[in-house]
């Protein structure tokens, strides 16, 4: 019964909205850049089902990796910056794009976009199929920016019936200016057939979660949330777990921006619902709270919590992409901060690896290069001047250029100036305490360049150069620094000078082999990383064997056919084709 | 009534801990600790009376300063873990009842976590601390750190002095620490140096006398002779390949290759 009912609604939706599929399709033009454009109007134009499914999936992710780049920005007025950037280009190209469809009322069209996602929804219930949910999410951002309380009072007096609890608490959070939504209740309420789908319920309930989000009503937005996970966590429905995992981001972001113990107040609940989900195998809910628990905690600068939660917690391989991303991210900078440079360096190689490339998620990728700068300074690397050059890390990264030229010419002045200037944008980034750290590694270049321009110096003037102290602390610098192989050199007390050993010839010690090692196995990880990401649709084997088993009957056809003497090449050639 | 006798056990403690009187101090502590878990103020919970917990706080405080007077660095880590929960407690943390103690005792735990070589542990505790530079008691093992790492070890030798150290709790780690730079500077002495006239190692390495030094260079297997110290030269690398990782890696690659093609 429930098959038929969603099923006369496909076909409604698939006939009667194409209009509005079109306005729809055409924002999403506008929000993503032009190569996800061609992407989406692709699903525009193919009505069958089957081809809109790799769109709808990168669409997905492109929304949720829009969201990464404002929470993992640190800085409030970078998050402007950035997020107004798409913005503008909306404005622009619809303006061309939409044009005639100028005259009907945005209102009515986004009630109507609404209303197409929840068909969406229960298709998605009724087919037990994952993907028309997160084509229902993917349409969230340019949705979003088109909420207001009339939208949401209409629609959500036209989904419930007239007295659903539901209806009471979103029309109190809406904080309802519209009083007229009661005239057509009724009478479309019933329409619905009475029986609501806890995913459309939930769904509503996002919407106006993003809306109080999104108007900075965060106090409102916080109770509504907190009621809305409550919700949400005594339901155990799988289709709904792409929708929780959206209600655990926004609850989480709401509780961020509140003053300060606010943060910290909704860890019991993330580690309540991480084990409901770990235990559901719901892995979106799982991989999302697994971030933001670790996002939470090093909020607060527990990095001690936040280790063992990553040591006590197995992170499905099997998320979505952006979220390993964020997670290898959190992970590099517990790393960094442990002093495991090599460990937290893979992490944020991964991590911007993943990130996807559009303009929504530059704030990730900026955040996670700013980190991986330090951590390659902090191992001794020069990060490669290319990284500076991408136009949309250019200005973000710019602080940290002067630092890396600082300590590539090893001179503490110019490291402690660039220190002082930038500070208050280092602390902000918080890399400032990393950072800190760089100061023996600027001394160590420093002697390492004095090393390799004097065969012979004296201590007065490594002291000289380098601003140090007094002559004693440059003696034992410069022999911490040869007993920690920066390097070759000898030290003669009684005279005061040092002495630089003649350069070793590298090739032939271990050292090509070894880098050569390393590469290999960062090819052979890609390799393996770029198969285990490769995405195979359900059951094509199944469509293989049978074609295997037609190409065989064909053969055998063929083979018949040579028996029989009548055949000529291009009849082989297709049938090889076919095969 | 009962937080009067909590009171008055608290009054004794500190009494005894200001006669300097440590052991007894750490047995009366033991029965404030029942006291204080009778009262459900061990761990601060909502429930439990504002009055209480700030008692609670201030014991385990004397605890924690009074088991590095001890040098049981075990027991100090154990009332620094249970002291974080109060630190963390916002009831706790306003500009009237914060502690006045709070960052003496967690430079303490620095210092302790630097003379146990444990750098990692070390970082992660100052990422949690706000403007740690400007905090005597922060700072202290904070420059320490930062001269140890660069290898400036005669600095580290004027901090770990009786008059450099803020307060007097910091100078039982001094003796640790001068251990520790004496091991490094000799095996930068091993590498840096072909040989070192035994009145300048004395110096250098922060020894009374040059009895001192010989005596260390005993331990260390250096050989001295003629008023120097010649230190052992190392043997050279040993130039033949490593067959045994070239022929791991080989197979690896081919493991790898074969499951590509």
């Amino acid at each position: 019964m429930v098959d038929k009912r969603s099923l006369r609604s496909n076909k409604r939706s698939d006939s009667g909205s194409s209009g509005n599929k079109k306005s729809g399709d055409s924002s999403k033009l506008a929000k993503s850049s032009t190569k996800k454009a061609a992407a989406s109007k692709k699903a525009g134009s193919s009505s069958s089902p089957k081809e809109e499914i790799p769109p709808v999936e990168n669409g997905a992710e492109d929304i949720e990796m829009k969201d990464d780049a404002e929470v993992t920005t640190p800085t409030a007025g970078k998050r402007t910056e950035k997020s107004e950037k798409p913005g503008d280009e909306d404005v622009d190209m619809s303006d061309g794009k939409e044009g005639d469809r100028k005259e009907e009322d945005p209102v009515v069209v986004a009630i109507n976009e609404i209303k197409e996602n929840f068909t969406l929804l229960e298709r998605a219930v009724s087919l037990f199929d994952a993907r028309f949910t997160l084509r229902v999410l993917r349409s969230l951002s340019s949705l979003r920016r088109r909420l207001n309380p009339e939208i949401l009072s209409k629609v959500v007096a036209e989904t419930y019936p007239g007295d659903h609890p539901s209806s009471r608490r979103l029309t109190a959070a809406i904080g309802s200016s519209a009083s007229g939504m009661d005239l057509d209740s009724p009478s479309e309420g019933s329409k619905d057939g009475g029986v609501l789908l806890p995913e459309i319920d939930i769904y509503l309930h996002l919407l106006v979660q993003i809306y109080l989000l999104d108007q900075k009503n965060l106090e409102t937005g916080a109770s509504f949330s907190t009621e809305l996970v409550q919700i949400i966590h005594s339901l155990n429905r799988r289709t709904l777990d792409s929708l929780a995992a959206k209600v655990y981001f926004y609850y989480s972001r709401v509780h961020e921006l509140l003053p300060p113990p606010a943060i910290t107040e909704i860890r019991p609940q993330l580690l309540a619902s991480l084990r409901t989900a770990t235990l559901r195998k719901d892995i979106d809910t799982q991989a999302t709270l697994i971030t933001l628990l670790l996002r939470n905690y090093l909020q607060t600068s527990h990095i001690t919590q936040a280790d063992h939660l990553v040591s006590k917690t197995l992170f499905p391989e099997s998320a979505a992409n952006n979220l390993i991303a964020r997670y290898q991210y959190y992970l590099g900078r517990i790393r960094a901060i442990q002093l495991d440079y090599t460990a937290a360096h893979n992490e944020l190689v991964g991590a911007i690896r993943k990130a996807p490339q559009t303009a929504a998620a530059a704030g990730f990728v900026q955040a996670a290069n700013k980190l991986n700068i330090i951590v390659e300074l902090l191992m001794g690397d020069i990060p490669e001047r290319s990284i500076f050059r991408e136009p949309r890390l250019e200005k973000s990264l710019h602080a940290y250029f002067l630092l890396v030229q600082a300590v590539r010419i090893g001179e503490l002045d110019s490291f402690f100036d660039t220190l002082n200037t930038h500070a208050e944008t280092f602390k902000k980034d918080g890399t400032y305490s990393l950072i800190l750290r760089l100061r023996q590694n600027v001394i160590k270049t420093g002697i390492r360049m004095m090393s390799l321009s004097y065969s012979k110096i004296s201590l007065r003037d490594i002291c000289v150069r380098l601003r140090l102290d007094s002559e004693e602390s440059a003696e034992y610098i410069v022999a911490k620094a040869i007993r920690d192989g920066v390097i070759e050199a000898t030290l003669n007390h009684e005279k005061g000078y040092m002495q630089s050993k003649e350069l070793l010839d590298v090739y032939a010690t271990q050292e090509p082999q070894e880098a050569f090692h390393e590469r290999i196995m960062f090819c052979m990880s890609l390799h393996n990383d770029s198969v285990k990401a490769m995405r195979f649709p359900m059951n094509q084997h199944r469509l293989e064997l049978k074609n295997a088993q037609e190409a065989r009957e064909r053969e055998r056809e063929l083979a018949k056919e040579i028996q029989d003497g009548d055949i000529d090449d291009d009849d082989a050639g297709g049938e090889f084709e076919g095969m | 009534m009962a937080d009067k006798e909590l009171k008055a056990l608290h009054q004794g403690l500190i009494n005894t801990v200001n006669k300097g009187d440590y052991a007894s101090a750490s047995r009366g502590l033991s029965s404030l600790k029942i006291a204080l878990l009778q009262r459900n103020a061990l761990i601060p919970s909502p429930t439990t009376p504002l009055a209480t917990l700030l008692h609670a706080r201030d014991i385990l405080e004397i605890g924690a300063l009074t088991s590095i007077h001890q040098t049981d660095d075990a027991a100090f880590s154990r009332y620094y873990s249970q002291l974080q929960p109060f630190y963390e407690d916002p009831r706790l943390s306003t500009p009237k009842t914060a502690s006045m103690n709070r960052s003496k005792i967690t430079g303490l735990h620095l210092l302790l976590l630097l003379s146990r070589n444990d750098i990692a542990d070390f970082h992660t505790t100052l990422e949690n601390l706000e403007a740690p530079e400007d905090d005597p008691f922060i700072k202290h093992p904070i420059m320490l750190e930062r001269w140890l790492m660069e290898g400036s070890y005669d600095k580290v030798w004027n901090a770990t002095k009786s008059s450099q150290v803020p307060s007097e709790e910091y100078a039982h780690f001094s003796q640790v620490l001068v251990g520790t730079i004496r091991n490094e500077i000799a095996s930068c002495w091993e590498k840096a140096y072909a040989s070192l006239p035994i009145s300048n190692a004395k110096n250098l390495i922060f020894l009374d006398s040059e009895g001192a030094v010989i005596q260390f260079a005993k331990e260390k297997r250096w050989e001295v002779k003629d008023g120097r110290v010649y230190f052992p030269v190392e043997e050279t690398e040993k130039e033949a390949l490593a067959s045994g990782t070239i022929i791991e890696n080989s197979i690896g690659y081919a493991h790898e290759l074969e499951t590509i093609v």
